[in-house]
């Protein structure tokens, strides 16, 4: 009797052993190989530790949507980069910088609650991140299901963006970091890119401001991607944002410093920083920039 | 009498194989309930955070991140804490070299679960975050956007 109990028990720690070990953490580094050509194994020009200073929210699709959508501007497809040419984007460059142009796109679409063409540029999203063995973080079933039946939006939008994040820690952490700067690159070129055509068909104060305070953003942004210039298409893109940079000499920025003061109200804590920021750029250096960063975005889509 | 001590060992290790594994909190389950916290916000970025409780006579040592935040834009800094740890988490965000708020008072003894700050200034921000009383601690902070201003 005792023996069968023994049996018994034995293969209930032998299944709870199979099922530990699935719940173990899956090295995916081992599980995918990874090209020699995707990792950066260069010389960095700036610490680790330093670069995850740098590259935190650099550039993120929602917030600049948000305020697309907050100045009443409505949603149009035209502004968004083609998806056809995807399957011919055949460097980890161009998978990359392809992942954050359409990153923002989705995250464009998803503001505006435009789910139609949202299946398009997560397939698209999904080609491109397979491409650069992340597609184990871009959860497509559920964002596909999620788009097809036009519900809880909400979801669509905080999965997305949760997924673009664990591929970015990914690559971070796996010696990747060349992808992941190339991505935040993307994301921002596009937002620019957005909020220019936006501009161009209805000029706005506060969108101007906008195009103007990401002066700050692109010193970040290039500081980011100077540690891979020794990658000749890094270095390219490098050449090209200088070329904005060099239009951004005319941005002016000045600050007030002011008293921070917190203050409770239905007992949320709020924090109002009271700092004074102001931006000053001219119409001819607003649209040199939108040009200039249009050009470079339509060379990367266009192949 | 044999076999009865090899079944309470088999039945031993089974329930301690098992009882971490009914308790322990993933990072994304940590990272979900911060979602809630945060309420109708839209999540940007979550930060996990693990320290080590703090050696005697020593501080604990913190983790650092560097984010940019954008002018004229509300955001939400939301903490969650493990259950499987002691510690509980303390989120400071500073400027260049001011501390701009925390989401626990000294003065009053007081923590909130999450804070917003009304940003006025684009720029590179840090938070720091660290566990109350240099207690071990898991925990993770949320960033989320809540609004144009």
């Amino acid at each position: 009797m005792n023996k069968r109990l023994i049996y018994i028990l034995l293969s209930l720690l032998m299944f709870a052993a199979c099922r530990s070990d699935k719940q173990k953490e899956v090295d995916f580094s081992k599980e995918f190989e990874v090209p020699d050509s995707v990792i950066y194994d260069g010389e960095l020009e700036i610490s680790e530790q330093a670069m995850e200073d740098i590259v935190q929210n650099i550039s993120s699709p929602v917030e600049i949507a948000a305020l697309i959508k907050a100045v009443g501007v409505p949603f149009s497809k035209d502004y968004l980069a083609t998806t056809n040419f995807v399957d011919d984007y055949n460097t980890s460059f161009k998978k990359a910088i392809g992942l954050g142009i359409f990153g923002a796109d989705l995250g464009y679409q998803n503001m505006y609650n435009k789910t139609g063409g949202v299946i398009d540029y997560i397939s698209a999203i999904r080609t491109l991140a397979d491409g650069i063995h992340v597609g184990q973080f871009f959860d497509f079933s559920t964002l596909k299901r999620l788009a097809t039946n036009n519900q809880n939006l909400d979801s669509l939008m905080y999965i997305s963006v949760q997924n673009f994040n664990q591929m970015d820690r990914y690559l971070r952490e796996n010696n990747r970091s060349n992808l992941s700067s190339l991505i935040v690159a993307g994301v921002w070129i596009e937002s620019i890119y957005l909020l220019g055509e936006v501009i161009k068909e209805a000029p706005n104060a506060e969108l101007s401001e906008k195009i103007g305070e990401q002066k700050i953003i692109l010193s970040n942004l290039m500081l980011l991607l100077k540690n891979y210039e020794r990658d000749p298409s890094i270095k390219k893109l490098i050449d090209d944002l200088s070329e904005i940079q060099e239009i951004y000499k005319d941005v002016t920025i000045t600050y007030e410093k002011g008293e921070p003061e917190a203050i409770e109200q239905d007992g949320m804590l709020i924090i109002i920083q009271n700092d004074k920021q102001y931006i000053e750029i001219s119409n001819e250096t607003l649209f040199q920039i939108i040009d200039k960063t249009a050009k470079v975005r339509n060379n990367i889509i266009q192949l | 009498m044999r076999n009865i001590y090899i079944i309470y060992a088999l039945f031993a290790i089974i329930l301690l194989g098992n009882s971490n594994k009914l308790s322990a909190q993933s990072g994304q389950e940590l990272v979900d309930i911060c979602g809630m916290i945060a309420g109708d916000a839209t999540y940007l970025k979550d930060f996990p955070i693990k320290l080590d409780a703090a050696k005697v006579g020593e501080e604990q040592a913190k983790a650092r991140h560097s984010l940019v935040l954008s002018k004229n834009t509300q955001y939400r800094f939301s903490i969650c804490n493990s259950k499987d740890y002691p510690g509980e988490a303390i989120i400071q965000l500073y400027d260049n070299n001011r501390l701009l708020g925390t989401n626990y008072i000294v003065a009053t003894g007081k923590s909130y679960p999450s804070f917003d700050f009304k940003c006025t200034s684009t720029g590179v921000y840090h938070i720091f975050i660290s566990f109350k009383e240099g207690e071990q601690g898991l925990a993770v902070a949320l960033l989320s956007f809540v609004k144009r201003l």
